[in-house]
């Protein structure tokens, strides 16, 4: 009986039965190409295929093997082996490939046999209250978060430096005091003084003083504030910024690399940065604007009411043409950013690519294609010129026709003697004080955004747990050497295993080489044994000891890297040699170079040792910073040493002493390398052929060789390429 | 050694091997799949790749074998029949799921992440993308590709045709 006939409109539940459902899965594409809503139900015997209610599709496992999930472009398809017929089952958006491999992996183990759980191992990626996406490799979902949580937080933050921002608010209040008076004192000089009749200058001159002394007050208690500010915002912004970059060297390997390097600059300065200026300016302000606007306002209306309201009027209008406009500039300013932005890289890649442009003779092209970029900037830059100049002081125009407004009523009331004119200007100055807070508290939700989007960004780095963590029983531990992988599978994504079911003891001092091609899993197994990464099933046992057991400030002290790409950070050779070791002797660290063939050029070198090296400074040759790498492991002195041989070809005189400076750093030391040099090969006490993430071949550079497998392949595709092809070749055509 | 013999000793590595309509027959397993027969050789399951898939549509298809070696290229769809075309199309269909956006019906921006409701040429549908310029990827100056969190691709054709409002947001984002 075929068990891919299709099915009578039996619906769900007919068919199911009493089975239990392992896991259900969505199937949103169908075999035309458009979106649909189907459901994939895998029970511990059966498949059901299931659209709009009605099952479409029955097969029973027991006739099923070699599951795929196989990912294509925006979509993927389930298949597998069928009574024995290759068969495509259903098709997916991408969003659903995670669940379709999670449960792939399930049905393979199921369908050959083993009886497991079905593990749900796919992150959740929306938020199970609101729906809404999870900031990636956050759990926290943005909008469902506690606002009052993190407002609590920042507050928190804020603390410690509470008096200043009280320093800063109570000067705020002495110089909006000495503001709020400055009305009084005119009204006083117009009607009292100038109008009164009386000549008395030195009246005059008092009022006037004072008017005079009031302003200087305003900017001296103002300036004063500033440098409390700035006080304020240093303090705040550098302890932000070291508790966002201490948690960062925290947090294992696994979080960071799923981050750009970008973004997290950005947190660490951008976000902090934000959050900075929000308490600073924003926070420090927010009861004294309030309470501003609340207190001009009762001056107003106490005042003459009807003029209060004339004020206030256009108030709606300007509040809406603010945001309106503030939008605009931000959207206007966004496009020339871009265009500048597009030049500039095109600049950028044009003169660092110079060499490639004249080789091919292309410098007229591109300087037409500048010249377009160009324009199309300037054109836009023009634009949004216009439209400041001409836009925005109609905007400011009538923003002010409020004081029209007031002048026209008022001069009526003055006219008619209900008003005093000293009363008029008093009004009109307190009427022009309003629009600070007006003008704060329209933006103030869009700060309050701000803020609280970065504040979350940099919480969610602040909270985040690092995985690779010291278990409750770590400990220190003095390794001798014995390194043992049982049966290890691991995958960057637990989805997709990288390495399957490794197993593998080695000796102390041994030297393993892996060799396999790329993507086999070679540089896979060297991040685990150097623990920057968890296996997903198994063990990895140092000298008997659990790798998770044994405390990682002890373990990185024991164990060393040669990376391919040799990292130099920007400082002198001799920082950059001591690195893993920071209270290294001169004598050590001569020593060290000594054996790693490197003291020679470092010494010819203007500064020798003291040479600044990196990013800006001395450009160092490949061969050269390979071998400062060497010298750093040689002075860490490793018990274990990872080496990852790098690639890039030298000249035979380099290569030379570079497979010196390798031997020496290998002796006598258990050591994984990811070979490429043949001579590596050739001296590794054992080599280790991985394919696919398994290993397949194990023993000497002979006898693999002799073998005729993978290795051979490999070897023979490779000796082409090494340098030293005459002594190999001859050698090992030798042992045929 | 001069051009010509120069010429001559990498063709083989240049040789295109271009499908012809009357070698081929391409049918569908029972496993819907593609095969084909080429002359007298078949191949049980073969995969369709597009060379040029966002310049040239149909033309420049690679015709692999299970094993993802290539048995030939296809110069353009539109030599073989009518059937055949029909059968070579759903197989590309299976692998080039890029739906193209009709209209925008909802765009909105909240917490950095940008959710959109969107009519396309295979039904209506909802996603979410980040809120930066990474999941835009323009293929022309106003041709776009976007990306969604999922994974998942999406076409606009124009994106000055869509209303304003929409294309505004939309050049913010780029």
């Amino acid at each position: 009986m075929s068990t891919l006939s299709v099915t009578q409109t039996r619906s769900i539940a007919d068919v199911l039965g009493n089975e239990e459902v392992v896991t259900e899965l969505v199937h949103d594409v169908d075999v035309h190409s458009l979106f649909t809503e189907g459901k994939t139900i895998i029970t511990p015997t059966r498949l059901l295929v299931c659209d709009n209610g009605t099952v479409t599709r029955e097969i029973s496992l027991s006739q099923a093997s070699d599951f795929k999930a196989v990912g294509l472009v925006g979509n993927g398809y389930l298949e597998a082996t069928i009574d024995g017929v290759r068969t495509a089952i259903v098709r997916f958006s991408m969003s659903q490939m995670p669940y379709f491999a999670n449960a792939v992996k399930y049905l393979n183990k199921i369908t050959a046999g083993q009886s497991v759980p079905f593990y749900q191992e796919v992150e959740e990626k929306k938020c199970p209250r609101c729906g809404r996406v999870l900031p990636e490799g956050s759990a926290s979902c943005s909008s469902c978060t506690n606002k009052v949580q993190i407002v609590r937080r920042l507050l928190a933050i804020a603390k410690p430096h509470f008096p200043l921002m009280l320093a800063a608010m109570v000067l705020f209040w002495v110089s909006t005091g000495i503001r709020l008076v400055v009305p009084q004192l005119y009204r006083i000089l117009v009607d009292d003084v100038i109008r009164a009749g009386q000549r008395d200058l030195r009246q005059l001159l008092f009022y006037v003083g004072l008017i005079g002394l009031a302003g200087l007050g305003t900017n001296f208690v103002g300036a004063i504030r500033g440098l409390v500010m700035t006080h304020l915002g240093a303090g705040l912004g550098q302890d932000l910024r070291n508790l966002v970059f201490a948690k960062i060297q925290a947090l294992s390997l696994n979080y960071l690399s799923k981050r750009k390097t970008g973004d997290l600059m950005n947190r660490v300065t951008g976000d902090t940065g934000t959050i900075q200026s929000f308490i600073q300016n924003q926070m420090a302000t927010a009861l004294n604007e309030a309470l501003l606007l609340i207190g001009i306002g009762l001056i107003l209306f106490t005042t003459n009411w009807r003029m209060a309201l004339l004020v206030l009027l256009p108030t709606p209008l300007v509040v809406y043409l603010m945001r309106r406009s503030a939008n605009l500039w931000r959207l206007m300013y966004h496009r020339q950013w871009r265009l500048w932005d597009r030049t500039n890289s095109l600049l950028q890649d044009i003169l660092s690519g110079m060499r490639v442009v004249k080789a091919f003779g292309q410098e007229e092209r591109e300087v037409k294609r500048f010249q377009d970029y160009s324009r199309r900037f300037a054109e836009v830059s023009a634009h949004n010129e216009k439209v400041y100049n001409t836009f925005f002081p109609i905007l400011g125009y009538i923003m002010g026709i409020g004081n029209f407004l007031i002048l026209y009523y008022g001069g009526h009331l003055v006219l008619g003697q209900k008003m005093q004119l000293g009363e008029l200007v008093q009004f009109s100055q307190y009427a022009s004080m309003i629009w600070g807070p007006l003008r704060y508290f329209t933006f103030i939700p869009r700060w309050l955004t701000q803020a609280l989007t970065a504040a979350e960004r940099v919480f969610e780095i602040l909270d985040e747990e690092p995985d690779i963590k010291d278990s409750p029983n770590a400990r220190r531990h003095r390794i001798e050497g014995r390194v043992e992988f049982k049966g290890v599978t691991f995958g960057y994504r637990t989805y997709d295993p990288v390495l399957h079911d490794i197993n593998l003891t080695v000796e102390p001092g041994e030297m393993i080489g892996l060799v396999g091609h790329s993507g086999a899993g070679k540089s896979t197994l060297i991040n685990l044994v150097a623990r920057f990464y968890d296996p997903d099933e198994g063990q990895i046992l140092i000298d008997g000891v659990d790798l998770k057991d044994i405390a990682q400030s002890d373990l990185r002290a024991q164990i060393g890297v040669v990376l391919q790409e040799p990292f130099l950070f920007s400082g002198t050779i001799y920082e950059n040699i001591t690195y893993s070791k920071p209270d290294a002797t001169p004598e050590e660290v001569i020593r060290a170079a000594k054996i790693a063939n490197a003291h020679d050029f470092i010494i010819r070198f203007r500064d020798g040792y003291d040479t600044k090296v990196g990013e800006r400074g001395h450009r160092l040759s490949g061969g050269e910073r390979q071998r400062i790498s060497i010298a750093r492991a040689i002075l860490h002195d490793p018990r274990i040493l990872i080496l990852d041989e790098a690639t890039a070809s030298v000249d035979t005189e380099t290569e030379q002493l570079i497979q010196e400076a390798l031997g020496r750093l290998v002796k006598d030391r258990t050591t994984f390398a990811i070979a490429h040099r043949l001579s590596t090969l050739r001296n590794a006490d054992r080599l280790i052929v991985l394919d696919k993430g398994r290993i397949v071949e194990q023993g000497t550079h002979e006898e693999l060789y002799r073998q005729q497998g993978i290795y051979h392949q490999l070897v023979n595709a490779q000796i082409q390429l090494f340098k030293l092809r005459e002594a190999t070749i001859s050698s090992t055509e030798e042992s045929h | 050694m001069n051009r010509n013999s120069r010429e001559e000793g990498l063709a083989e590595y240049a040789h295109i091997n271009y499908l012809k309509p009357e070698e081929c027959r391409f049918s569908l397993t029972d496993g819907g799949f593609l095969s084909l027969t080429l002359n007298t050789e078949t191949y049980p399951v073969v995969f369709a790749y597009r060379a040029f898939p966002l310049s040239f549509g149909d033309m420049y298809i690679s015709i692999r074998d299970e094993k993802d070696k290539e048995i030939g290229i296809i110069r353009d769809l539109a030599e073989f029949p009518c059937d055949q075309q029909e059968l070579i199309r759903l197989e590309l269909e299976r692998r080039y799921f890029t739906p193209v956006i009709t209209s925008v019906i909802k765009m909105k921006e909240e917490f950095g992440y940008i959710y959109w409701e969107v009519n396309t040429d295979r039904g209506m549908r909802r996603f979410t993308t980040r809120g930066s310029h990474d999941s835009i990827l323009p293929i022309s100056e106003h041709r776009l590709l976007i990306m969604d969190v999922g994974g998942n691709r999406f076409e606009i054709e124009d994106f000055r045709t869509l209303s304003p409002k929409i294309a505004k947001q939309i050049e913010a984002l780029m």
